[in-house]
């Protein structure tokens, strides 16, 4: 059964605008409350949600990434039960902590008992539980001797410590966390994911909204990407974060597109391909063959010199920048080749994106003129017959490049002279 | 012994009994959809939430007199200033009669008792929801415990005023050799009287603590609101100045014989209105009854708007 399903959930919120207000409202309509906003003239939707649909099974660790205000914090809200929703609907089953923000149902005047209790409270925990319970989240937190004092005397890790224990010592069956599993010192965090990760074999679901895609990786064994408040993926955490990033990559870099240049007066870019050995190009690499990125130019002038350089990325990182040591000559005006062979096995099974950039001379003159395709290749490497620990634990699957090492198994001397 | 073991058991049968119910209650499926149903499934929630009002009425407390250096001194001086003020004009200049026995200090005193937890504890449930903003608009329970847990600083504040008043009487007890306040049965009709106040201010604030929320005039036109109604109701002059022939208009007021049954409770005077008292349980009724819906229906709208 699933802990969770939504159906064609969405959030409507009315904005108006200042001056057309004014001008149509009327007394009669300012006391009105709620509801009937959606007539009144000036006043615009916004959807902050829009038919999200999804389920959730027990045990999934579901992360929910997008752009700032793409409606991440609605839906945790929603399903925290704060706001309500405008359309469609929500079924789950069991108890909801929420971790919307660090505290939020914390006094810091009252000591940490009272803020168990009264955090218990909220979330509808019977009492005599919640004292059952008090000992182990002290400890969960770091804060045993701490019991009686004011959370306002608390230092922010502490704090922090003593917000996630309550919420997941109070035996939840959803966990919404908003950024929280995120921040904290690393020996914390680690113990925190090691508990969700416990916690989840149990059967605790839990939806984490982060912006660090690492976390995500991490921590997550599904991921959903909502964009504009609609979902646009959701799936395995590595294909999906891939190519939310490449997707804000691409974005950034067509508002980047302007600053490249594709051509000045002595040459022009004209395609950038992934070609296989064989010269056909390909779409996907695979790591167990040598690949190669092939740029085509078409040299406007004579006696120009050539040197190229190629930045590949990654999840908006940028794993190296190669360059080519010698300047090559082009003799005379045409269409040119250039080949960069990435060898194989050094690729991991990610997204990629390739960034070109040509210097070119002319003559003899110190004057250098560059050209840059920014983004100008994204493809997927896979591999074919790479054999692959999977390694227990949390550990993203692969890399960012995954090249083949030198391996040397060998008994040492002095314990095979023993034998 | 065997009593004893059965409390025993009977304790041990009430938290294995919670438990079963808790038990239930995570199997059971909840549903989110855009308007709530089901009045029963929220009385149950209330309940299940229920121990959040003794936090949020606590905090309530103690935002008030909180930093306060003279925090106990205000908690004396905030009433009294306004009574003692109150009885100089109107028992002093204006000469109005306690119509009885009772001197004017002690009985002004215990009107305005009565008056001060209906106007104070409607003032605060009226920002019921708006003070608790912060948590509301990040962790869930049922909202309506919020405006009723407000009227806790106005109760605190009754009981420093029945205090006062037990101060005041045993000092005309030594004075007049009179014991004014009346301990017996009838102090049971001023409880209640009492209580139904509360209910009264919960009730209407159920209305207002909505409102509050997009309308900060509301709290603003209640003050001048609750001092005309305060007129209106028998608090600082006794039923027995008016004409008989209009009493049937003040009683229209719910809140004058609840005030009415408070003194006659409590000081002996004037006398228990039977018919009006049990009009105003109606009226109260009905108010808390639309108040329910009232709050029901738009909560959550006004929610989306702190």
């Amino acid at each position: 059964m699933d802990s969770l399903v939504v159906e064609n959930l969405g959030k409507c919120y009315i904005l108006r605008r200042g001056a057309e207000k004014k001008q149509t409202s009327t007394f009669r309509d300012r006391l009105r409350i709620g509801g009937a906003d959606g007539d009144k003239p000036g006043a615009q939707e916004f959807w902050a949600l829009r038919e999200v649909s999804f389920r959730v099974q027990p045990g999934t660790i579901l992360g929910i990434i997008g752009a700032n205000g793409a409606g991440k914090t609605t839906l945790l809200k929603i399903l925290a039960r704060v706001i309500t929703p405008t359309t469609g609907r929500v079924v789950g089953v069991g108890r909801v902590v929420s971790l919307l923000e660090l505290g939020a149902g914390f006094d810091p005047d009252l000591p940490a008992y009272d803020n168990i209790l009264m955090n218990a409270a909220m979330l509808g925990v019977p009492k005599h539980e919640a004292l059952k319970r008090i000992d182990d989240i002290l400890a969960f937190a770091e804060a045993e001797q701490f019991g009686t004092t004011p959370l306002k005397h608390y230092s922010s890790g502490m704090y922090l410590r003593m917000a996630f224990s309550v919420a997941i010592n109070m035996n939840p069956d959803i966990l919404l966390a908003d950024e929280i599993l995120a921040v904290g010192d690393q020996a914390f965090q680690e113990r925190c994911l090691q508990r969700v990760e416990q916690e989840g074999r149990r059967g605790l679901t839990v939806l984490f909204v982060s912006h660090d895609m690492d976390a995500i990786m991490r921590v997550c064994n599904r991921v959903m990407w909502i964009n504009a408040g609609q979902v646009m993926r959701m799936g395995e955490p590595e294909e999906v974060v891939d190519e939310y990033q490449n997707a804000v990559w691409a974005q950034a870099d067509a508002s980047r597109d302007e600053r490249g240049r594709r051509a000045n007066r002595f040459a022009e870019v004209i395609s950038v391909r992934l070609a296989s050995a064989a010269g056909r190009d390909i779409g996907g690499a695979p790591t167990s063959e040598d690949v190669y990125v092939r740029v085509r130019l078409n040299a406007l002038k004579r006696h120009l010199k050539i040197k190229c350089a190629l930045d590949l990325m990654t999840r908006a990182q940028l794993l190296f920048r190669s360059t080519d040591p010698d300047a090559h000559p082009l003799g005379e005006p045409g269409v040119y080749e250039i080949l960069a062979k990435i060898p194989a096995h050094l690729l991991a099974e990610a997204n990629y994106s390739v960034t070109v950039s040509c210097i070119l001379t002319w003559k003899n003159e110190p004057q250098e003129y560059p050209l840059v395709v920014y983004n100008a290749l994204s493809f997927i490497a896979y591999a074919t017959d790479e054999p692959t620990v999977t390694v227990p634990g949390r550990i993203r699957k692969t890399g960012l490049i995954a090249p083949r090492l030198d391996w040397t198994v060998r008994q040492e001397e002095a314990s095979a002279a023993r034998a | 012994m065997l009593l004893a073991l059965r409390r025993l058991f009977g304790l041990a049968d009430a938290a294995a009994a919670e438990e079963a119910a808790d038990r239930d209650w995570r199997a059971r499926k909840w549903v989110i959809e855009p308007s709530r149903q089901g009045f029963r499934a929220r009385i149950e929630e209330v309940w299940r939430y229920r121990r959040i009002m003794w936090f949020l009425a606590r905090q309530r407390v103690r935002d008030r007199y909180d930093g306060l250096t003279l925090g106990p001194f205000w908690l004396l001086a905030r009433p009294l200033m306004p009574i003692l003020i109150g009885t100089l004009i109107f028992g002093g200049l204006l000469g109005v009669d306690s119509g009885g026995p009772v001197p004017y200090f002690l009985f002004f005193l215990t009107g305005t008792s009565c008056w001060r937890i209906f106007e104070r504890s409607l003032l605060w449930v009226t920002r019921g929801l708006e003070n608790v903003r912060a948590l509301v608009k990040k962790v869930y329970f049922p909202r309506i415990i919020a405006p009723v847990a407000a009227v806790s600083p106005a109760l605190t504040e009754f009981v420093v005023l029945l205090t006062l008043l037990l101060l005041v009487s045993i000092f005309y007890w030594f004075k007049d050799g009179v014991m004014y306040l009346q301990f017996g049965p009838r102090m049971l009709a001023a409880v209640a009287a009492v209580i139904l106040t509360v209910f009264f201010s919960i009730s209407i604030g159920l209305f207002t603590s909505v409102l509050q929320v997009r309308h900060r005039d509301v709290r603003y036109s209640m003050r001048y609101v609750n001092q005309f109604w305060m007129y209106a109701t028998p608090v600082i002059y006794p039923m027995s100045q008016i004409p008989p022939k209009y009493h049937f208009l003040m009683y229209l007021n719910p809140m004058a014989p609840l005030v009415e049954t408070y003194k006659w409770g409590m000081l002996g005077i004037g006398e228990f209105p039977t018919r009006p008292f049990i009009s105003a349980i109606v009226v109260m009724i009905v108010v808390f009854v639309a108040g329910l819906v009232f709050f029901n229906r738009y909560e959550a709208a006004s929610v989306d708007k702190l």
